[in-house]
């Protein structure tokens, strides 16, 4: 099987693999990138746990081939802390009690960072249909909306 | 490993149809994906190769000219449609056909072009396009032409494609700016199912013509020959006259979203519900 050269910037930093073409952004991430974040619900880009940026903008990874990303930018949970501290979104999900089993997180913070960037101030209907793409089957959301809003309120871009 | 295929990136549309043309079946398009790697994931059955159209420049552009009409690129994603002003306001049916699609992960990377030529009988933007009155462009090896998209969709997953050939960008006609379009649809759950019935609308104050689109009803979706309205006329009225028509041209199925008795049943509820809204530009005119 052909493999293909690829270059791709995971959480800032530049990573040159080579994939088969069959193989997806997320079996990449996990598997060669030992970045176990994302996780795989579904895989049929239903359930929202594989949620990753691709150049910004929120992609279920299960859907998109390795060899697709090539030369993008890709952000995952593992890039939201710095130097050990939690980012402000992933401490507000903490305040908020918007964590159960913990499955679904790493995809609803990934959705909410996106949200907030493009929307700094968003409403709960806002909030809403942005993670509509992300399932979670513990905490009923609610939380989940409730650590959105505490972290826009707590001014996290 | 999501499939055994192979994988190259095109720069250009000839380029791309040549090893289209060369590979015969074995190769299909690639754009956004979100239906071509689902079903191999599924199916377990695998084309040799993939055919990735989504750098090709042309095929992102997005040209919005209110005298022109508006040119959408093949590969341009759902969400840049959804959020396009411009289109929202003169072409609002495409708009919310692209915005009810999916969930807002998928639509960053599901593309109109692929969405049409996918032709699922329950493809969003397909009645949205067919009462926009919009065109599709394609190109193969023997050069390109235009297919009005009524005659795009031959059934289910079918189109008049030809071998070889794909969708470059789809064209809507400019439209007065008092012509009013929307979409509407039924689903099971919102965000994660098809339709068990959408429909789009589109009516012109100027010329009193009223066009009406009904998806995932029939193996293809279908346009209903467009009716003159008189303002006189109660909705009521419009809507069991529009249903006769409507009841006439769909061929609804049983299936795991819904029966065709009660997708026939829906038909008047979102015709009404449709009609009002395209009438009545101040809300509530009826």
């Amino acid at each position: 099987m052909k493999l293909h050269e690829i270059t791709i910037t995971v959480n800032g930093t530049r990573e040159s693999v080579s994939v088969p073409a069959g193989m997806t952004l997320l079996e990449l991430l996990r598997e060669k990138l030992y970045l176990t974040g994302p996780k795989e619900g579904c895989g049929a880009g239903e359930c929202g746990a594989c949620t990753v940026l691709l150049d910004g903008r929120p992609v279920t990874s299960c859907l998109v081939l390795a060899v697709e990303a090539d030369g993008k930018d890709v952000r995952t949970i593992e890039g939201e802390a710095t130097d050990g501290q939690l980012s402000a979104l992933q401490r507000a999900f903490i305040d908020a009690g918007a964590i159960q089993c913990g499955f679904c997180t790493p995809g609803m913070v990934m959705s909410a960072r996106a949200l907030l960037e493009r929307n700094p101030h968003p409403s709960d209907a806002e909030i809403t249909e942005a993670i509509s793409g992300n399932l979670c089957r513990c905490t009923g959301y609610e939380s989940i909306i409730a650590a959105v809003r505490l972290a826009a309120e707590r001014g996290e871009k | 490993m999501i499939g055994t295929f192979e994988y190259v990136r095109v720069g250009s549309i000839k380029e791309g149809c040549e090893i289209l043309v060369a590979q015969d079946k074995r190769a299909v398009a690639l754009a956004g994906g979100t239906d071509l790697l689902v079903n191999i994931r599924n199916t377990g059955r695998s084309p040799d190769l993939l055919v990735d159209f989504k750098q090709v420049e042309q095929m992102n552009d997005l040209v919005t000219d209110s005298d022109a009409g508006v040119k959408i690129g093949a590969c341009v994603p759902l969400n840049v449609i959804a959020d396009n002003r411009p289109i929202n306001e003169r072409h609002g049916a495409l708009a919310q056909a692209a915005r009810s699609i999916g969930s807002y992960q998928v639509r960053n990377r599901a593309t109109l072009g692929g969405n049409i030529a996918n032709a699922s009988p329950a493809a969003d933007t397909a009645p949205a396009l067919l009462v926009l009155g919009a065109s599709v462009n394609v190109e193969g090896k023997d050069g390109s032409r235009e297919i009005p998209i009524d005659e795009l969709f031959t059934g289910v997953k079918k189109t008049s494609l030809k071998q070889g050939e794909v969708i470059t960008d789809i064209v809507l006609p400019s439209l007065g700016s008092q012509v009013r379009s929307a979409f509407i649809k039924k689903q099971r759950v919102r965000g994660h199912d098809l339709a068990i019935i959408n429909m789009a609308a589109c009516y012109s104050p100027d010329t009193g013509m009223l066009r009406v689109a009904i998806g995932s009803c029939a193996v293809t979706p279908i346009l209903l020959p467009e009716v003159a309205v008189s303002m006189d006329e109660p909705i009521d009225e419009l809507v069991k006259r529009l249903n006769v028509v409507a009841q006439d041209a769909i061929s609804p199925i049983d299936d795991i979203r819904a029966s065709a008795e009660y997708r026939r049943g829906l038909v008047p509820v979102l015709l009404h519900d449709l009609i009002r809204y395209v009438l009545s530009p101040g809300g509530g005119r009826r």
